[in-house]
């Protein structure tokens, strides 16, 4: 999540859902938190019962809106202008908390004198755009000073140059009156928000704000959030408690599958993949290129070569360099987006899908589904047999005869998945937070967990490796795979916890600390367990898996994550919070910089004179005995760089940053970009859409231009509360299916109208890539917003149904393109245009010819103006400057 | 998940794989969020009755079989036992009929028999099931002892014996003979049901009257052309056509329009027809058979008319609100 | 209250059974988010069949009623109406002149009444009243004989139709009897995310609720009442709630009566016909028996 990630420092909510009890104002946009995070929500509703102010930004009236005190229609796809509004009505009236900008962010840094902001001229742009590489040299966009250690700063505020007066030019255009042409929001309503954010924050009062992917799901998502990070930033609204940004994550542990991640470009604990021809060929200088002077990612040798040790064990030494040359070496895009294509074209065997629907879930499904049938062999481990494991016989394109069953030659192995009570282990959940899962019952029948098939599979390879002497097989080769097994032939889940958690490496008979000390052939294997990550070393002699969560299966062989006795109100003693069970993170901020707390009311860690150490309700994120008072001298690295007044401690600076020197691809500013399918076109820019974009076109991945007349409805997609994602999980549920049993479509009275139709009649939407066809749910929900002069209509509609299982409806990702947003290529699934015609779609063959009326698939008028035409260069990722800032969504 | 409902979502998935959906209704509302339905969706307040023609039927025959004892044991109070003797072949015919039907509208017919676990006077039901059940263990012997007594087989003390035994069950029967043809009007009444209980006195007698009515046109039919039962017909005919009268003018609006509208509306009118002026009518005019069939087709339709009414006015929220705004 | 965490009477482990006391269910739409965890939880809990995979198109509603087969059930109420001083979108600044909209939610299910009409009319006694004052279904005595269908004033019970499992007998809410008697609390209150539904004593519960009326009115919440008809002759719910507006809206009787009350008349008018036609049919023979 580089949104957070580069603002403060770490990829992950700032703060835990119990705090949100404790806000004055809470702003949800871009989440319907109360459908898609029930019972986190009941903190909101705590809230609320204390008096705050609940407050909902959504294109849709939804089940959180119901319970909002203020709801705020917005156009899908800009927040940046709203909040960018807000912030300049911060900035003008002088309403942000002064000392905290002053001290705790990078307001006063000094920028260099060749830095161009997007307001200037070209347009939209920023300097330092290349338009070959479509894509930004970050060069320019660097403080005055040393690097990011020991930037310039003016104080005062007043340097023309510094982040302050740069923010204030930047926003100065994000007007009221443009928020209303942008965003549909009136003024008044305007008005009501941003009086509300500015009265709950101070040194009395916080606001937090919750999202989720209603912020992400967009070709800016990360600036959006951004926008929110730099909002509480001024708000001073960052490490106090009742503040925060409440980053809400999807499932059940994706916030742990970012910190060990699923991604293909960062390794645990937010260490970059190792990437080739960028310099980083050898140990050294990857090491050197990701290694910070100062601040926390000063010791970033000793959590990657840690690594390094657990991943290779004693293979990996000093003298072949913890085996790096094994590390696989990212050579270019290779999200999944990029493999589908790679699928399309046949370059691609087989593929393993193991907890993932793509043929509903991913965007433009039909290509998805197409991408299916032209792999060689293709592995599903789920637990029941989902669209993209039945395509082949059971499918929309079998139906209309485009598939043919005797022609595909894909072979599909189905395994049965255990489902998460059929297995042990741990869940990161949306607030950085560990929790162990007991195995409630066995699996039925073969049904097995992911650990069991993962590691069964390795004891095949590995043999296989040992036996051919190919050196690719060499990394195999050098593993360490030790796990002891469990009588059915799993891996001690415990152990691999320990592993995580980190170890010395130097085995020691008897040692104190020691957990699972031996391997699965008895042998002894590794030392005593290590406490925090401060003991991390980069010489060999200490491992660890995911240097975030030391400290959680610690010398005392207490599995922390298991704990459930909470004890104070942030729930220490229930699970344990990376890093070192802190619950809100930054929470020196809750403290003014001579340590005191900021009130009575707000305190949280502040700095005890008599003990000589920080104490609190919470774990201090701060070095335990560092004074407020302490000032660096310059030559220190590391955390004795950062001043006793730097509650950042991940920057190089320890400041929160409202400007990003280093870490994006498209701008060290939040910039209103329209959505790549816009019914208008940019009313605060010369420039449509976000220019680093990757549009990932195709003549069958085509762009609608903007204010296209066959396209007039601005569409989104969302959940509900009854279903989940691509269905895999609810749709073939009886008891749910019956709650929410058809697709249908949320439109506005006044829409219903122009399109003469009535509640609960079917009617088929059509884009670009495709049409489906849904029941309407007209509802005054639903509400036509009028930017200046015109009126927009939204529609939206959920996106959990397909046609397996016993409930069935069209995919909606059938009408999504696919895209992706330049830092982390997630697609635009919130903001698109369509058009809606009454009834329903053709069945059969005449679907085709009659979608194509609506939607050809030629020539540059069905193409946005902006969007490069097929093979020419794609923006975003991997251009130079990717650090561990660039955390994943 | 049982194999029951493992099979009604393979019929589901077979359905929606033939249609592309699941088939829904919808509401009606142009683009109105807002119910344009009374109440919440239109939904029904109240539950309707879930019973099917065999309660109507029952509740005929029962009345018929009901009425004839009493008539039965009038006839043999003044000493024209032959009528008795007929009465107590329909009041036995009745009470084999009656309990057959009931088992057959229950959920679960082998559980008769739990009706009789308790007696609940509050409950229209058991008293019900236990007047059904005295009636039948009175009428079958009745029946049988009259046969018995008419056809004197038997002389001396033992004649005696069953002639004493036969007037003692012919009472019997009548007595629980005039509960079984009116407490059904109860049983409707005492409910949720407003188009039923805004009727609850006029409803048993009227029940009562047509059982009676039917009793006697029964026995005429069966050739009993005397002026007693046409006494009783005249005078059952003249009391329906009175109870229509009442009905069309007590009225009370949209709470029991059920009575009025629709099917029932139909159903209870054409009853009323049959068994009051028509019936009436034709006695006058001396066609006895004709009278006679058209007063139990009119008691027979009645029953079903006052079922569909009670069907009509749970499903319809209006009706509930309105009675208890009332 | 909301975040009492293990100190909620919806998460304590409790006696109540033993103790003989008297619970209930309080249901407060003020915030209740719709998420139908307990219609979930409790035909998970009780094994309840799905009944049909039927959309309505009933705003979010597609379950529509209480009966047989669904013993929870969450309205989703549209409304044009403010909601407290609940600002919904520029509309309701009255920019295009007052236009207040409103969405609420409500968890609605058997009452347990006081004065049960459903238990005074079974006539097999398969319905009872527990330890703790619910109304609880015999499965195995029911015979299916729909009487306590009609006698319910709320409409809640019903039988349940082929070809369902276990079809035939007439079903409803068990106030999670099993449940209560090993000192668990009811599986849809247990899994309610904030509390929207709140099992406990009655008495408390009682108290709670006015208190709660009070707070809404005090924040402007004008219309919000409690709905538990103490007065009419069901003499109030074990399972109340709390409304915002008139009763209807929701689906319920303005004042539900027990059919009891109809018995007297009733009975009156049919013992009157009985005598009656016994006495007519008396005169006929006795003047006309030529
Ligand atoms: N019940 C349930 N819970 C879930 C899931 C589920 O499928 N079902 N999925 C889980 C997963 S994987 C995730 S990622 C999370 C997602 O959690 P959410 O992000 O809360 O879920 P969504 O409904 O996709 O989107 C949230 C809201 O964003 C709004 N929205 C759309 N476009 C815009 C926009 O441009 N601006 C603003 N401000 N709002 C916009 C939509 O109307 C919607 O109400 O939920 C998780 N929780
Ligand atoms: N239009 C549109 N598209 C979207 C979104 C949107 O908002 N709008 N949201 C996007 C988001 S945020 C997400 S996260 C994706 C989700 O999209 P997917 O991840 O493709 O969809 P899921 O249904 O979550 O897939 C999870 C599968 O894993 C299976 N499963 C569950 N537990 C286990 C287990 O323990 N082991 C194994 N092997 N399998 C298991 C489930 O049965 C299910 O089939 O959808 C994305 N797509
Ligand atoms: S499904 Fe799990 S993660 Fe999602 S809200 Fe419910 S409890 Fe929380
Ligand atoms: S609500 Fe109906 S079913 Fe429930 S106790 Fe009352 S009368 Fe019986
Ligand atoms: S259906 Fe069952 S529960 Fe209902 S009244 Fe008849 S016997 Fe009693
Ligand atoms: S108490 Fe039990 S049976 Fe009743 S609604 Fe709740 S979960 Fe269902
Ligand atoms: S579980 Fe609670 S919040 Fe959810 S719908 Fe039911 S009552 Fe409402
Ligand atoms: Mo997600």
């Amino acid at each position: 999540m580089p949104g957070l990630g580069t603002s403060f420092g770490r990829g992950g909510a700032t703060t835990a859902q119990q705090d949100l009890a404790r806000a004055d104002c809470i702003l949800i946009e871009g989440s319907s938190m109360a459908e898609a995070h029930p019972v986190g929500f009941r903190w909101v509703m705590k809230a609320k019962e204390n008096g705050a102010t609940i407050i909902h930004v959504d294109p849709r009236f939804s089940r959180t809106s119901a319970l909002a005190d203020i709801w705020v229609p917005i156009r899908a796809g800009t927040d940046i202008a709203f909040l960018g509004g807000i912030i300049r009505n911060v900035l003008e009236n002088d309403l942000f908390f002064r000392e905290y900008v002053v001290h705790y962010t990078n307001a006063s840094c000094i920028l260099r004198p060749e830095f161009r902001d997007s307001g200037e001229e070209p347009s939209g742009y920023f300097s330092g755009w290349n338009e070959e590489k479509r894509a930004y040299d970050h060069e320019t966009w660097l403080y005055e000073g040393e690097g990011l250690s020991y930037p310039h700063r003016d104080l005062s505020l007043q340097d023309p140059r510094c982040v302050f007066q740069t923010l204030k030019r930047h926003f100065a255009r994000y007007t009221p009156e443009k928020v209303k042409e942008v965003c549909g929001i009136p003024p008044e309503l305007f008005r009501k928000v941003a009086d509300a954010l500015t009265n709950a924050s101070g040194p009395q009062k916080t606001a937090a704000i919750c999202y989720a992917v209603g912020w992400t799901h967009h070709s800016k998502g990360v600036q959006v959030i951004r926008t929110a990070a730099i909002l509480q930033l001024l708000l001073g609204n960052i490490g106090r408690p009742g503040g925060g940004i409440m980053a809400l994550r999807g499932h059940a542990s994706i916030q742990g599958s970012t910190d060990i991640p699923t991604l293909y470009d960062t390794l645990p604990g937010y260490l970059a993949m190792p990437r080739g021809g960028k310099g980083e060929d050898t140990l050294d200088q990857y090491l050197k290129k990701h290694t910070n002077v100062t601040g926390l990612w000063h010791q970033f040798p000793s959590y990657f070569v840690s690594l390094l040790k657990a991943y290779y064990g004693e293979h990996a030494t000093a003298s072949n360099s913890f085996g790096y040359e094994w590390m696989p070496k990212i050579t270019g895009d290779h999200s999944y987006f990029s493999f589908l294509y790679k699928m399309l074209d046949g370059e691609m065997e087989g593929m393993f899908l193991m907890g993932q629907n793509p043929a509903v879930g991913a965007q433009n499904a039909r290509l998805e589904r197409t991408a299916l049938t032209r792999l060689k062999w293709l592995v599903v481990r789920d637990m029941v047999e989902i669209e993209s494991a039945n395509f082949w016989y059971d499918s929309p394109e079998i139906e209309r005869g485009e598939f043919k069953t005797e022609e595909i030659a894909t072979e599909v192995f189905f395994f049965p998945a255990a489902g998460h009570a059929e297995k042990e282990g741990a869940f990161t959940n949306t607030q950085r937070l560990l929790q162990w899962r007991e195995k409630a019952v066995s699996p039925p029948g073969d049904c097995r967990s992911e650990g069991w098939f993962m590691h069964q599979l390795a004891l095949r390879l590995i043999p296989k490796a040992k036996a051919s002497d190919d050196p690719n097989d060499e990394p195999l080769r050098a593993l360490d795979w030790w796990y002891p097994e469990t009588r059915e032939g799993e891996p001690e889940m415990l152990a691999v916890l320990a592993e995580i958690n980190g170890w010395k490496t130097t085995p020691e008979v008897g040692a104190e600390g020691v957990v699972h000390g031996n391997d699965r052939n008895g042998q002894l294997h590794h030392g005593p367990q290590l406490d925090k990550y401060q003991e991390l070393k980069d010489d060999g002699t200490t491992a660890s898996g995911c240097w975030i969560y030391c400290g959680c299966y610690a010398s005392d062989g207490v599995n922390k994550p298991k704990a459930r006795q909470p004890n104070d109100y942030l729930g220490h003693g229930w699970g344990f919070a990376w890093p070192s069970d802190r619950r809100i993170i930054y929470n020196r901020a809750s403290a003014a910089p001579n340590g005191a707390p900021w009130s009575e009311k707000k305190k949280l860690v502040w700095w005890s004179a008599e003990e000589n150490k920080w104490t609190g309700q919470d774990v201090p994120d701060f070095k335990k005995d560092k004074s407020p008072t302490y000032r660096p001298d310059g030559k220190e690295k590391g955390l004795e760089a950062l001043s006793g007044d730097a509650p950042f401690i991940l920057h190089e600076d320890g400041l929160g940053w409202l400007y990003i020197p280093e870490g994006l691809q498209d701008g060290p500013l939040p910039t209103h970009y329209e959505p790549l399918e816009s019914p208008v076109s940019n009313q605060l820019y010369g420039h449509d859409t976000n220019p680093v974009e990757n549009w990932f076109t195709r003549d069958t991945n085509r762009f609608a231009p903007p204010g296209d007349s066959r396209f007039p409805f601005v569409l989104t997609t969302y959940r509900l509360t009854e279903h989940h994602t691509a269905g895999g999980m609810s749709r073939f549920l009886p008891h749910l299916s019956e709650l929410q049993p058809e697709m249908f479509a949320e439109i506005s009275p006044e829409a219903a109208s122009i399109l003469g139709i009535k509640n609960a009649d079917y009617v088929s939407i059509i884009t670009l890539r495709g049409a489906i066809e849904a029941r309407a749910l007209v509802s005054r929900r639903m509400r036509p917003l009028r930017l200046n002069g015109k009126t927009v209509h939204q529609v939206a509609i959920p996106f959990h149904w397909g046609s397996a299982g016993p409930i069935r409806g069209d995919v909606a990702n059938d009408l999504m393109a696919i895209s992706g947003e330049p830092n982390v290529t997630i697609m635009e699934t919130k903001a698109l245009t369509c058009n809606v015609v009454p009834g329903r779609r053709p069945r059969g063959a005449a679907f085709e010819p009659w979608l194509r009326r609506y939607a050809p698939q030629t020539g540059p008028e069905n193409l946005h103006p902006e969007q490069p035409p097929p093979g020419a260069p794609t923006g975003g990722k991997l251009t130079p400057g990717h650090g561990q800032h660039g955390k994943s969504v | 998940m049982n194999p029951a409902s493992e099979e009604r979502l393979d019929r589901l998935r077979e359905e929606a794989r033939s249609k592309g959906v699941v088939n829904g209704r919808g509401v009606d509302v142009f683009g109105g969020p807002i119910p344009a339905k009374p109440g919440y969706y239109g939904e029904p307040v109240v539950k309707p009755p879930v019973w099917t023609w065999e309660i109507s039927t029952y509740f005929f025959i029962g009345g018929c079989g009901g009425m004839a004892a009493v008539i039965g044991a009038a006839a043999l109070a003044f000493g024209q036992a032959e009528v008795t003797r007929a009465a107590m072949w329909i009041a036995c015919a009745a009470a084999i009929l009656s309990p057959t039907l009931l088992i057959l509208d229950l959920g679960r017919p082998l559980l008769f028999i739990n009706m009789l676990r308790v007696f609940k006077y509050k409950s229209p039901m058991s008293v019900g099931s236990w007047v059904v059940s005295f009636f039948g263990i009175n009428a079958v012997p009745a029946a049988i002892l009259m046969e018995l007594w008419q056809r004197d087989l038997f002389s001396g003390a033992v004649g005696t014996l069953v002639a004493v035994l036969a007037i003692l069950f012919v009472i019997g029967t009548a007595f629980w003979g005039m509960f079984l043809a009116t407490y059904t009007g109860v049983l409707i009444s005492c409910t949720t049901i407003p188009a039923w209980f805004l009727h609850r006195v006029h409803l048993p007698i009227h029940f009562g009257t047509a059982a009676l009515g039917s009793a006697a046109g029964l026995l005429e039919l069966i050739g009993f052309r005397i002026a007693p039962l046409y006494a009783l017909s005249l005078f059952a005919a003249a009391v329906e056509t009175l109870l229509w009268i009442v009905l069309e003018v007590k009225r009370h609006g949209a709470a029991d329009r059920a009575l009025h509208e629709g099917t029932a509306g139909v159903l209870i009118r054409l009853s009323e027809l049959l068994g009051g002026p028509l019936a009436l009518i034709l006695r006058l005019v001396g066609a006895i058979p004709a009278a006679a069939i058209s007063f139990l087709l009119g008691a027979l339709v009645s029953r079903f008319g006052w079922i569909q009414a009670g069907k009509q006015s749970g499903c319809d929220p209006e009706s509930v609100f309105a009675a208890q705004r009332l | 209250m909301i975040g009492e965490g293990t100190q909620s009477t919806n998460q304590r482990r409790h006696s109540y059974v033993a103790d003989r006391v008297e619970v209930g269910f309080f249901t407060d739409p003020s915030v209740c988010i719709g998420c139908k965890a307990c219609e979930v939880a409790c035909k998970e809990w009780n094994q309840v069949p799905d009944d049909g995979f039927t959309w309505t198109g009933n705003s979010y509603d597609n379950t529509g009623h209480l009966g047989a087969s669904t013993w929870r059930h969450v309205l989703f109420v549209e409304q044009d109406r403010a909601k407290g001083n609940q600002i919904t979108g520029p509309i309701s600044l009255g920019e295009n002149g007052e236009d207040p909209f409103r969405w609420v939610f409500l968890s609605d299910v058997c009452k347990h009444c006081e004065e049960a009409g459903c238990l005074e009319a079974c006539p097999t006694g398969s319905i009872v009243r527990t330890e703790v004052g619910s109304v609880l279904v015999q499965d195995d005595v029911c015979n299916g004989c729909g009487y306590c269908v009609v006698n319910c004033p709320f409409g809640v019970i019903d039988r349940r139709p082929e070809p369902l499992p276990n079809a035939g007998g007439a079903f409803k809410c068990t106030f999670c009897y099993d449940r209560q008697k090993s000192g668990l609390t009811p599986a849809c209150a247990k899994v309610c995310p904030t509390e929207s539904i709140v099992f406990g004593r009655l008495d408390d519960l009682r108290a709670r609720g006015a208190e709660r009326v009070k707070t809404l009115r005090e924040q402007g919440y004008g219309d919000a009442e409690l709905y538990d008809p103490q007065e009419t002759s069901v003499r109030g719910l074990h399972a109340f709630s709390l409304l915002l507006g008139e009763p209807e809206a929701y689906g319920l009787p303005p004042r539900p009566q027990v059919p009891t009350i109809y018995l007297k008349s009733s009975w009156m008018g049919a013992i009157m016909t009985a005598i009656a036609a016994l006495v007519a049919s008396l005169l006929a023979f006795a003047f006309l028996a030529s």
